[in-house]
């Protein structure tokens, strides 16, 4: 099965083992990603305010140049990419105007057909949690992992459609299907401050420690998410929470798609594993 | 609910809100809920809860609030409101005014270059989208 792949700016820059990992592991699935042959910036964030299509267009470009490709779906895997993708994909499904004026824009006649997914879903719905269980020859038995999904992937609720908003599992799924333990603690859906970090540094420390602190209260000893400002403010600020708390405990803090990828047995140098603050691999190499 | 409003000007700014957000602040009954749940409480000098007031007020003091730029966008407080209210887009509206009017809080200068070379590109693309004119 191969399905059109938007892998976004920060994929092929700073987050690159999110992208080699979503490939190697969906690949390894029996799922091809085919990038798209052209693509710019999405945007990162869907525009709130009611007259600001200019805000919208990169994503409709996005999306009306999958819509040339066969498959009818758009898989995307960080969640700002994902949120902008499928709000703006909404929007020209759902409100005339706003279609109009983006295909009058963009000299294209795109109306929404495209699906953008996610390969949470992908994993859950066209390969299957069993499938992956039995796939996953490397035993993740014993570790302790918390599921982090922040903001985007999950609100709002009536756009994204994606599993439930404030208690989504689909996750801690897949973690068991990886033979892994799943830690449950209350922040899976907190914020941790996102864009704030370059604006507000005090702010997303304060939301990272409680975050971090109420993973590793629960036994956590790794978080995962699939958002890369999540796992840059999430693992990047430990240094820092450290030099002001000694009793802080450092946690590091993956992409899901790595997990995956370990437990698919890809060469772990394809994983990225070397480029996280807190380093996991003393944790994964010999799990 | 009746709404008295102090001036003409303050008129035109709820209704520039109204018109930007789509939302209808005078719907908030002040529970709170926002408040509760927003990422960024700590550090706002008005909750949430708050700026719905003075919107409702008609004041326009609320375009100078901290709070409007410390607000994330993370939508908790819209996913909870009860009266369904999407504050995240009246938060917006408050920004896009000062925006327009080349008030800004994001300046590239002014960020650290150890954070400037190692943020994802996609926190700099959102984070002068939504506090840079
Ligand atoms: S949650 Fe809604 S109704 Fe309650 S105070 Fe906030 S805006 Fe008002
Ligand atoms: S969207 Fe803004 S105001 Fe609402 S909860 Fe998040 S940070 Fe607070």
């Amino acid at each position: 099965m191969r399905i059109p792949y938007f892998p976004g700016c920060t994929l092929h820059s700073k987050a690159k083992g999110l992208d080699y990992s979503t490939r190697g592991s969906l690949a390894a699935l029996g799922i091809e990603l085919t990038e798209l042959p052209q693509w710019t910036c999405c945007g990162t964030v869907f525009p709130l305010a009611q007259d600001n299509y200019i805000g919208m267009v990169a994503a409709a470009r996005i999306l009306a140049n999958a819509a040339k490709e066969e498959g009818g779906k758009l898989v995307t895997v960080c969640s700002f990419c994902y949120h902008v993708l499928k709000r703006v994909n909404y929007v020209i499904k759902n409100n005339l105007e706003a279609r109009t004026k983006l295909n009058d824009y963009l000299e294209e006649n795109y109306t929404g057909e495209i699906e953008p997914v996610h390969p949470l879903e992908i994993c859950k719905e066209d390969v299957g949690f069993n499938v992956i269980r039995d796939k996953a020859a490397r035993s993740l038995k014993g570790l302790k992992v918390a599921c982090y999904y922040g903001c985007m992937l999950v609100r709002p609720a009536s756009e994204m459609n994606f599993d439930d908003p404030e208690n989504p599992t689909i996750m801690e799924e897949l973690v068991s299907a990886l033979g892994a333990e799943v830690v449950e603690y209350p922040n899976k859906t907190t914020c941790c401050g996102s864009y704030q970090v370059l604006h507000d540094n005090a702010l997303v420390m304060q939301r990272v420690e409680d975050i971090l602190n109420s993973a590793t209260a629960k036994g956590a000893e790794a978080i995962i998410t699939s958002c890369p400002l999540c796992q840059f403010n999430l693992d990047w600020l430990q240094e820092k929470i450290l030099q002001e708390n000694a009793g802080f405990q450092k946690i590091p803090v993956l992409y899901f798609t790595q997990l995956l990828g370990l437990a698919l047995e890809l060469p772990q140098e394809s994983l990225g594993l070397d480029q996280h603050y807190v380093d996991p691999r003393p944790l994964l190499v010999g799990a | 609910m009746a709404m008295v409003l102090s001036s003409k000007i303050s008129r035109e700014l709820v209704e520039r809100i109204k018109e930007i957000s789509g939302q209808n602040p005078n719907l908030c009954m002040q529970c709170g809920t926002c408040s509760a749940g927003c990422t960024g409480r700590e550090f706002m000098d008005f909750l949430p809860r708050q700026v719905m007031r003075m919107i409702q007020l008609g004041n326009a003091k609320a375009l100078n609030f901290k709070s409007i730029w410390i607000c994330s966008t993370c939508l908790i407080c819209t996913a909870r409101c009860p009266r369904g209210i999407d504050i995240a887009r009246l938060m917006e509206a408050l920004r896009v005014i000062n925006l327009r009017q080349g008030r800004e809080v994001l300046v590239a200068e002014k960020i650290p270059l150890e954070l400037l070379t190692q943020v994802p590109q996609m926190a700099l693309t959102s984070g002068f989208r939504k506090l840079s004119a």
